[in-house]
């Protein structure tokens, strides 16, 4: 079993109660998360994740033009399209044999590394810090406020808060210095995005073989010139993040349970280098190590693998507890990869969507979001792999690897240095993400604004290299092509909370399969058919409640903590909903040559 | 769709996969956009149309970035 291990919290006679929390707000979707809870022995005794939202994109767009594949999947999500554009595009110019040209690459690059930081950004300071702020910890834990008053914070002479609870403070929903600094900064880096993608966040001008963005020397210093007027804040909320997660541990011992399990993550890599990727499968190995976000899996804390053709050949679509049909027996797609390895039955590349309504049943079948895992060869396990909501995978992973190395950020084998330029109110800075000892809620927390360093520094890093390409006269940024008629491809990336891969199959030059699979399925998994809980139930489960509350006011602030650390959004989640609506209105609307109405 | 019971649709699956008259994407519009070369760089002529010459470097070895 691939599940973790955790000692008994005490022996008094269970006191169980059971409590529900459908939806859970603050996220994207639906995810409802139903839990036991022992209040006796303060413990969560069971956990189930379940999303009663079905969208169908794997079964819609089938027969379609595989160029319209990047648009039509950008909608899969409100916040992170863009993932999902890029993503489609790597897998579109590996089917139609193309790449894109050095400078595009470095457009999208920025484009996606100022997505990072926008969506990190408003994740953490905007609603994962409504948890920790100073008006929550006051109805939940008020000793835990009481202390934090009277700790100074380490880093002050960086953030400017003379204690902890001084942050805590800042954080306040709608009134605290943070939370509205967070908002101004997301703003800036949307701009910064608007400039290289067109428009955020289902991008313009991202297409296969590159990009319609106008490469003009002012693109890039508008860029770098918003960059910089960010990185204050930037330097700040990592000193404040590292302040207040510690103050937690030391707080309350034994906090590292909330949200722990078994080290088992997964990363796909993120900012391709136009160096080394020419997008043919064969490469993939290579150009993969390549990238400035390496690519791997780490079990117990040893990277297993950091070769995309493993990782890709490794995935399951399993079922269990979704309400689907299975596929086994349809006729398989792909049979071998382009190297000559065989594809299963139940890779992304062979699955057939077969959606079944049906009741929910927490003994039976009861999400609509499939059980993605990762085949382990070496154990002959079905590893339920979670992406740690992304940064604590993709630092992991980096760190790990060891192939990272340009003059912003290194990654050393154990830890991960960012060195960010001077800016407004502060000096230069080198920052260093250690692997920390659990994969667990603060953890996955406080990795998500070292991630917003990193890629703030690989944006350095990107502009520099892009301006050289300029001043050299190089401004291509588009490769013609012609769609094939019969082709397979895959695009691996990171998504803004974790692993994103979009499988397709060309055939008559339309799209005979294509699955996107994004972070929440790994994560928000339901049961499969081994019997493994998925990602959060499995790190919600037997976990310690510290709550001061009793079950009459009990607001599950430790759970909703271990939960939103995963950065759940639940439209990528599952892939159109069903049932006896009603028609409200029907429009056609009317296009050149319109000869399909 | 499995055993779902749907109705017919409204437009074939693959519906806007190419309309005629519309230009695919996949290739450059050069004739239709002056300035843009084959080769993926460009001169004066896509930013202006008044004489655009004048605007072009004045070496051969220099790089042509026209604004906009």
């Amino acid at each position: 079993m691939t599940v973790t291990e955790r000692a008994s919290a005490g022996t008094k006679p269970p006191q169980i109660v059971e409590m529900s929390w459908d939806p859970i707000t603050r996220i994207i979707g639906n995810l409802g998360i139903y839990t036991k809870i022992d209040f006796a022995n303060q413990q969560v005794t069971e956990c189930h994740s379940t999303s009663s939202l079905f969208r169908g994109y794997s079964v819609f767009m089938r027969g379609k033009d595989p160029r319209d594949a990047g648009f039509i999947t950008s909608r899969i999500c409100g916040i992170c399209g863009d993932n999902h554009t890029t993503c489609s595009v790597y897998a579109q110019n590996m089917a139609y044999g193309i790449d894109n040209p050095p400078l595009a690459e470095h457009i999208i690059n920025l484009g996606e590394a100022a997505e990072y930081m926008f969506d990190h950004t408003i994740f953490q300071d905007n609603l994962v810090f409504v948890d920790f702020c100073e008006a929550m910890v006051k109805q939940t834990n008020p000793s835990v406020l009481a202390r934090a008053e009277k700790t100074q914070a380490p880093s002050a002479e960086i953030h400017g808060y003379r204690t902890i609870a001084d942050i805590m403070r800042a954080y306040n929903p709608f009134e605290g210095e943070v939370y509205k600094q967070a908002l101004k900064v997301s703003r800036t880096t949307r701009e910064m995005f608007c400039t290289m993608e067109g428009r955020h966040v289902h991008p313009s001008t991202v297409y296969p073989g590159g990009v319609g963005t106008m490469p003009e020397p002012t693109t890039f210093t508008d860029y770098l010139t918003r960059l910089l007027s960010i990185l204050d804040f930037v330097k700040q909320s990592v000193a404040m993040n590292d302040d207040v997660f510690d103050f937690f541990y030391e707080a309350l011992p034994g906090y590292e349970e909330v949200g722990r399990r078994r080290i088992l993550l997964g990363c796909w890599g993120a900012y391709q280098d136009p160096t080394a990727c020419d997008y043919r499968y064969e490469h993939m190995t290579d150009w993969g190590r390549a990238m400035k976000v390496t690519p791997g899996i780490i079990v117990d804390g040893q990277q297993i693998t950091t070769d995309l053709v493993d990782i890709n050949l490794g995935i399951r679509i399993l079922l269990g507890s979704s309400y689907y049909d299975d596929w086994v027996n349809e006729d398989p797609f792909v049979t071998h990869d382009p190297l000559g390895n065989p594809v299963d039955i139940r890779h992304p590349w062979n699955q057939t969507t077969f959606p079944v309504p049906q009741k929910r049943n927490f003994d039976g079948n009861y999400s609509w979001v499939m059980s993605p895992r990762w085949f382990d060869k070496r154990t002959g396990d079905h590893l339920a792999l979670d992406t740690g909501g992304g940064p604590l995978a993709r630092l992991w992973s980096t760190a790990l690897a060891g192939l990272v190395d340009t003059e912003y950020v290194k990654s050393t084998g154990s830890s991960v240095l960012i060195s960010l330029p001077r800016s407004e109110k502060l000096p230069e800075m080198t920052l260093e993400w250690k692997i920390p000892k659990w994969s667990n809620a603060l953890e996955r927390n406080r990795a998500r604004t070292y991630f917003v360093a990193y890629s703030a520094a690989l944006a350095v890093h990107f502009l520099d290299v892009a301006l050289d390409l300029i001043r050299g006269g190089d401004i291509k940024v588009f490769n013609n092509f012609s769609v094939p008629d019969e082709a397979v491809g895959c695009g691996f990336h990171e998504a803004v909370r974790g692993v994103l891969s979009h499988h397709l199959v060309i055939r008559d030059g339309k799209i005979a399969n294509y699955h996107p699979y994004p972070p929440t399925p790994w994560n928000g998994s339901p049961r499969d058919s081994y019997g493994t809980p998925g990602p959060y139930e499995d790190a919600v489960q037997d976990m310690p409640i510290f709550e001061e509350n009793g079950p009459d006011n009990f607001k599950g602030v430790d759970i909703m903590r271990a939960v939103r650390s995963f950065d759940p959004c639940l439209p990528c989640g599952v892939h159109m909903h069903l049932g006896q609506g009603r028609v409200l209105k029907k429009l056609h609307s009317p296009m050149l040559g319109a000869s399909h109405g | 769709m499995g055993k779902i019971r749907v109705g017919k649709p409204d437009v074939k699956i693959d519906a806007p996969t190419h309309v005629k008259g519309i230009h695919q994407g996949n290739t450059g519009p050069y004739d239709k956009q002056p300035g843009h070369h084959q080769d993926g760089t460009a001169d004066a002529r896509r930013s202006t149309g008044i004489y655009p010459k004048r605007h072009n470097p004045i070496l051969k070895i220099m790089p042509n970035l026209p604004p906009g």
